[in-house]
């Protein structure tokens, strides 16, 4: 559990806090010296904030050194700011203002400088020039290289192609099964594969296809076998990432990782061979892998195709991490790491191409006309890198001079690449061209859906200069949305959205919690996954869903565990089972576990989850560092009243009092996620009160309740649409008008919070520049049309 | 983002950066040269299937003997070559005599049991323990004072793209085969990939550089910063492989220059020979390191030297019987050509100074040259060839010694004993009764 994140041990800053506070006292003392007397009552919002609170705030709320130096900005409402005000200000004096006047300066505040709205009014955002993110760089040498190679369909059946032969070696004459397997996990014993036709001493079978990544990372692949095997991932065929050829002494299983990048299908044979006299009396074995921050487990048919695909190139330079102070990654920096980084990569590149030069070229060494195909190979490479035709200077500059200034057609070959790939028309996003221009389109596009580069069809469109209007480019957006990239991106935005790829690996006290184990771990992220991947390629993509989805996915071994009932070998099924109803992710057992301590719920880690991923509120680093109260020193209490008691002073009460309380609602599950009505004997509480940003007071019995109110709460839906715009776009919505994020609520919810449809509505929302084509009517629109849309505002 | 550590060192060794390394070898100690110990270097080169012994094994014993056939390439390095008969690998257990004859010859160990089956021996997997020269590479890396680069290389010559007992003879531990390197491309990035590298990037920068400051005088204003700090990196990159560049001039060292387009083929096989050799001795000559194996092919390999004009396999060859002449005499000529393989190897040596010390590298220098078998078509592992060349661990060299059937473990304690490093057991405790061999010094 990241406990830094709420108790950050800051001792430094308390000891600065506590000498602030008291120079401010003695400045406000001052000031309210040198006004006294004066007729205080008719006194307006800003005439008070000057004389009380300017002295540590600063005029505009900008904060003063050595006073009280944080900018004063956030979420709250007008009546929760006056609250807070009446209740805590002046610093020490509160007392000083009544009610009517810290409404007074609430409204004031808010309005000029507080509220994120008046930030972006006075701050206007703008689109910043980008280069690519670390995430984009990788994907677009997939892509780049990929697009010199045949492709194929992801939708063809699922498992993989499986031969068996009557001989050692696959030898087409003695082949005598051709099926599909969806799986390999198989245990001939000491039989054959097939009585008769293949001899049980000594026999091969071969299976063939292609497995899907579903997220970028590290895979681990596993191969469990007393015969030899040889496993070849992407690579065709040779230098297997399993090589269990040779079996010697006791070893049983064999392992190899590879990097891997998400939305990707590649190459996949395994050999599996029993051969005679080796002493090998029986026969058996199992595919298994190990995903990124997963456990290990049979392959499953779902990341299995038997159709053929091209190997890609996997850049595996190690880069130094984007930016993402924002809350998403951006590509706003850059740093002298990053740039050893993006030399390494181009040199990575260039080896690899220069090696696979003939096929990606499509020539042969003793080609007559392979210095004449070389060459255009290049000047494609570099059109494709730079997203955009190049014209002769570029091309005599990036192509023709390399080749002719190296010594063979390979090094020329090596600098090209390494001329294109180091060039800030490849690594920077948009510099060339106006905002409306169609390349520059067609790169928001596909950065923004695949976060990668166009496609060939998006390229012709752009040629064709048919991404002009919305309805073009929400025509390609439509038809991109559907790719296995989209959901790859869209899967890893939900992640994130679930802080699930922050979460170090869950573990329960075995002694409350028996049976919980890293299995059940491995099962529960299975079921999450499963329930992600069915809502995101789903038809309708209801968004709604994720917040109210009353089934859970379970298998045999999670349906014992949470008293489902199912056969124990069951395989994973969404199941309603409990007279409680479930609420989509705020209850699946992997959420609830992970915002959980080993022995206890934590509350206070699913009321910050809902408050900033499900509402989007702000929340500060708590004032001071403060340990958890330990559960066996308050051994009477329930984990309601042990949080109510740790959080109960004053600095804690202006945040906790919403995050507790929304943490509170989710008490009836334990911190594995199972269902409970008491605790410690005592019934389980589960009831609170939310104070929306206008505020509105939400009063709720239960999560239910809770859920159904958020899903229709227009703060969550803003929420979402933001955090999903600011992952997808990567540049902050206001920036695209203070109206953008209405704009696309109200579109969300008008089509039935379709997430593929916000998804299209949102590129169209950062691919067209305001100006080409009126919005569907804002409601009131604000001055926003001078706001550069691409980083070439210049023109 | 995690990788494997291999993959990213692999990398780091691709990097402009870390490419400085290469070009601060083997400056000469000044103060220290005269304190420090003479290097010391060992080279175990292997060729496969037996020999033919009347056509190997000089008569003579003593420092007075006649090189025969196969053995008078080393005519100039007589004085400096050391032949030992009557060796034996005396290593049983699971495999055949070519498995074992592979996997037990540095290692002097069974085998595990496996699944990999040849002739009618029962199947096995891989060596079961630790080879001479990754035992002295670890020992050499573990002194500050002999550590270098990479401790160990391990050539390769059209060894087949396959994993198995056949194919390895170099072990890191138990079940841990070290795949040899035998594309003399892939030899020559690992060892001066980095340099070569800063060649291309230092080529391209200028025009990235020229490009940048068009598109910079593009961009708005607020945007340019961005541009212009990536400017000043590319500036920065630009001038330390420039600096770097002016580094290596100064050490001056000959980076050999490959032919360019040699393919890993079996009539390619006398020019990766050269190219390997040639590698072998530059990467001596910067002290990369003091260990090398040089695999030809494989036990049980196949070539076939047209170039000889023999168009059979070398392993189909030996299976022949002594009867007939044909094989016998062609079967001499592929010994021979791999002994003259071993003298270029010994004179590349000779001729190359040792940097910073006395003599040459062939002074400094023990070559090794062994097989996996005594005799191609008897599979015998009595009478493994070892003709040692240079004065690398102070053997007494110029003769031939006869052994009485001793245990080839007694050899590789030797070898370990000749760097100092002072075991008195290695591979199976059974064959290293008395100790290293006697005679040697």
């Amino acid at each position: 559990m990241s406990d830094r994140l709420l108790f950050a041990p800051l001792p430094l800053r308390l000891g600065r806090r506590i000498r602030q506070t008291s120079t401010s006292l003695l400045i406000i003392a001052l000031a309210w010296m040198l006004t006294a007397g004066k007729a205080q009552a008719a006194e307006t919002g800003v005439q008070i904030y000057t004389r009380l609170c300017a002295g540590c705030h600063g005029g505009k709320g900008e904060g003063v050194a050595n006073e009280y130096a944080q900018p004063l900005m956030g979420d709250k409402s007008i009546l929760e700011l006056s609250a807070l005000i009446d209740k805590t200000m002046p610093a020490g004096e509160p007392e000083k203002l009544g009610p009517a006047e810290a409404n007074a300066v609430a409204t004031y505040i808010h309005e000029a400088f507080y509220s994120p709205i008046a930030q972006a009014r006075n701050k206007p955002p703008r689109v910043e020039l980008a280069r690519l993110t670390v995430r984009q760089y990788r994907n677009v040498l997939v892509d780049l290289v990929g697009s010199f190679r045949w492709n194929n369909n992801w939708n063809a059946e699922r498992g993989l192609k499986a031969e068996y032969f009557n001989s050692r070696n696959p030898n087409k004459s003695k082949r005598e099964i051709e099926r599909v397997d969806p799986q390999v996990k198989f245990d001939f014993k000491d039989a054959s594969p097939l009585k008769d036709k293949i001899a049980v001493e000594e026999f091969c079978v071969q299976w063939l296809g292609a497995v899907l990544a579903p997220e970028t990372g590290e895979y681990e692949f596993v191969v469990r076998t007393e015969n030899g095997a040889r496993l070849y991932i992407n690579t065709q065929w040779a230098n297997p990432v399993v090589d269990a050829g040779v079996r010697s002494g006791d070893d049983r299983e064999f392992r190899g990782s590879i990097f891997l990048i998400g939305g990707r299908a590649y190459p996949l044979r395994l050999e599996f061979f029993k051969s005679k006299k080796s002493n090998e009396k029986t026969a058996s074995i199992e595919l298994l892998w190990k995903q990124p921050k997963h456990g290990l487990e049979t392959i499953p048919a779902r990341y299995l195709t038997t159709a053929p695909f091209p190997e890609l190139f996997i850049c595996s330079t190690p880069f130094p991490p984007d930016d993402r102070s924002m809350g998403y990654e951006r590509g706003a920096a850059i740093s002298e790491a990053w740039e050893q980084a993006t030399t390494d990569a181009a040199l990575e590149a260039a080896f690899y191409i220069t090696r696979k030069l003939n096929e990606l070229a499509g020539t042969k060494d003793d080609d007559a006309k392979r210095k004449d195909k070389v060459r255009d190979f290049c000047v494609k490479f570099t059109e494709r890198a730079f997203r955009r035709p190049i014209n002769d200077e570029q091309r005599k500059l990036y192509v023709d001079k390399q080749l002719a200034e190296a010594k063979d057609l390979e090094s020329g070959v090596v600098r090209v690449v390494l001329a294109v790939l180091k060039s800030p028309r490849f690594l920077f996003r948009e510099v060339e061209g106006s905002p409306q221009d169609p390349y520059n389109v067609a790169s928001r596009i596909s950065f923004t859906l695949w976060d990668s580069m166009p496609d060939k069809q998006l390229m012709e469109a752009a040629g064709r200069d048919q991404l002009k209007t919305r309805q073009q480019v929400t025509q390609q957006a439509w038809r991109m949305v559907g790719d296995m990239r989209t959901h790859a991106k869209e899967r890893e935005f939900l992640l994130q959205w679930l802080k699930v790829d922050q979460q170090a690996e869950i573990s329960k006290d075995p002694k409350q919690y028996p049976g919980f184990d890293e299995q059940t771990v491995a099962d529960l992220r299975t079921s999450l996954d499963l329930f992600l991947e069915d809502l995101v390629r789903s038809e309708a993509s209801d968004y709604r869903r994720l917040l109210t989805d009353d089934t859970l996915y379970l298998n045999g071994r999670l349906g014992k565990f949470y008293n489902a009932p199912m056969p124990t070998d069951a395989d994973f099924q969404p199941v309603k089972f409990e007279a409680q109803a479930r609420s989509g992710v705020l209850s699946h057992p992997y959420i609830l576990a992970s915002l959980a301590y080993t022995g206890s719920s934590s509350p206070i880690h699913r009321g910050v989850f809902i408050s900033r991923s499900v509402l989007g509120r702000s929340l500060r680093p708590p004032p001071e560092a403060v340990a958890p109260l330990a559960p066996d020193l308050h051994a009477s209490l329930t984990t309601r009243e042990r949080v109510l008691l740790q959080t109960e002073a004053e600095a804690c009460q202006s945040c906790h009092s919403m995050i507790n309380a929304l943490g509170f609602s989710l008490e009836n599950f334990d911190a594995v996620g199972r269902l409970r009505d008491k605790e410690k004997g005592k019934p389980v509480i589960t009831n609170g009160v939310y104070v929306t940003r206008t505020g509105e007071t939400i009063k709720f019995q239960s999560a239910e309740e809770l859920a159904k109110y958020l899903v229709s709460s227009d703060e969550t839906h803003t929420a979402f649409v933001e955090q999903l715009f600011h992952y997808f776009v990567k540049q902050p919505v206001r920036a695209h008008g203070l109206d953008a994020s209405t704009r696309l609520k109200q579109s969300f919810a008008g089509a039935g919070f379709n997430i593929r449809n916000l998804l299209v509505e949102i590129v169209a929302e950062a691919a067209m520049p305001a100006g080409i084509t009126p919005p569907p009517a804002p409601a009131n629109k604000v001055a926003v049309a001078k706001l550069p849309v691409t980083s070439t505002g210049a023109k | 983002m995690t990788h494997p550590q291999s993959r990213r060192d692999f990398l780091r060794s691709l990097g402009v950066s870390a490419a400085a390394m290469p070009f601060v070898w083997n400056l000469p100690g000044l103060g220290f040269a005269a304190q420090q110990q003479r290097k010391r270097r060992l080279i175990v080169m292997f060729s496969p299937n037996g020999v033919v012994p009347d056509a190997f094994w000089p008569k003579d014993e003593g420092d007075k003997f006649t090189l025969p056939t196969c053995l008078e390439p080393l005519a100039p390095f007589q004085k400096q070559t050391l032949v030992l008969q009557g060796v034996c690998d005396k290593v049983r257990g699971d495999g055949d005599n070519h498995m074992r004859g592979m996997g037990c010859l540095l290692t002097g160990v069974e085998l595990f049991p496996g699944n990999i089956q040849g002739g009618s021996d029962t199947p096995a997997g891989w060596s079961s323990g630790i080879s001479m020269d990754q035992e002295l590479k670890n020992f050499l890396q573990a002194n500050p004072a002999t550590r270098t680069r990479f401790g160990s290389l391990e050539f390769g010559a059209l060894v087949p793209d396959r994993a198995d007992t056949w194919t390895r003879m170099s072990y890191s531990g138990p079940n841990k085969p070290v795949a040899p390197i035998d594309d003399p491309y892939q030899m020559f990035n690992k060892l001066y990939g980095s340099a070569k590298n800063q060649e291309y990037v230092r080529s391209v920068l200028d025009e990235v550089q020229e490009d940048l400051k068009k598109i910079s005088a593009a961009v708005g204003a607020e945007d340019r910063r961005l541009l212009e700090e990536h400017a000043s990196y590319v500036r920065a990159m630009e001038k330390e492989l420039a600096a770097e560049a002016g580094m290596k001039k100064e050490v001056g060292h000959a980076v050999p220059e490959l032919e360019p387009g040699v393919r890993e083929d079996n009539d390619q096989l006398p020019k990766i020979s050269k190219m390997q050799i040639d590698l072998l001795v530059s990467g001596f000559a910067a002290d990369f390191n003091r260990i090398a194996t040089l695999q030809y092919t494989n036990s049980v390999g196949q070539p076939k030297m047209r170039w000889l004009g023999i168009d059979e396999g070398h392993h189909e060859l030996s299976h022949e019987p002594d009867s007939n002449k044909g094989a016998v005499e062609k079967l001499t000529k592929i010994n021979r050509w791999y002994c003259e393989q071993l003298a270029y190897l010994a004179k590349r040596l000779r001729e190359t100074p040792e940097p910073g010390g006395q003599g040459s590298l062939l002074d400094n220098t023990l070559i090794v040259w062994t097989n996996e078998l005594g005799k191609g078509n008897s599979h015998t592992l009595d009478n493994i060839p070892f003709v040692l060349v240079g004065g690398g661990l102070d053997f007494k060299m110029g003769r031939n010694l006869k052994y009485n059937k001793t245990p080839h473990n007694r050899l590789l304690l030797s070898l370990a004993h000749g760097f100092d490093h002072r075991i008195k057991k290695f591979g199976n405790p059974d064959f290293c009764g008395d100790g290293p061999l006697d005679k040697l010094t």
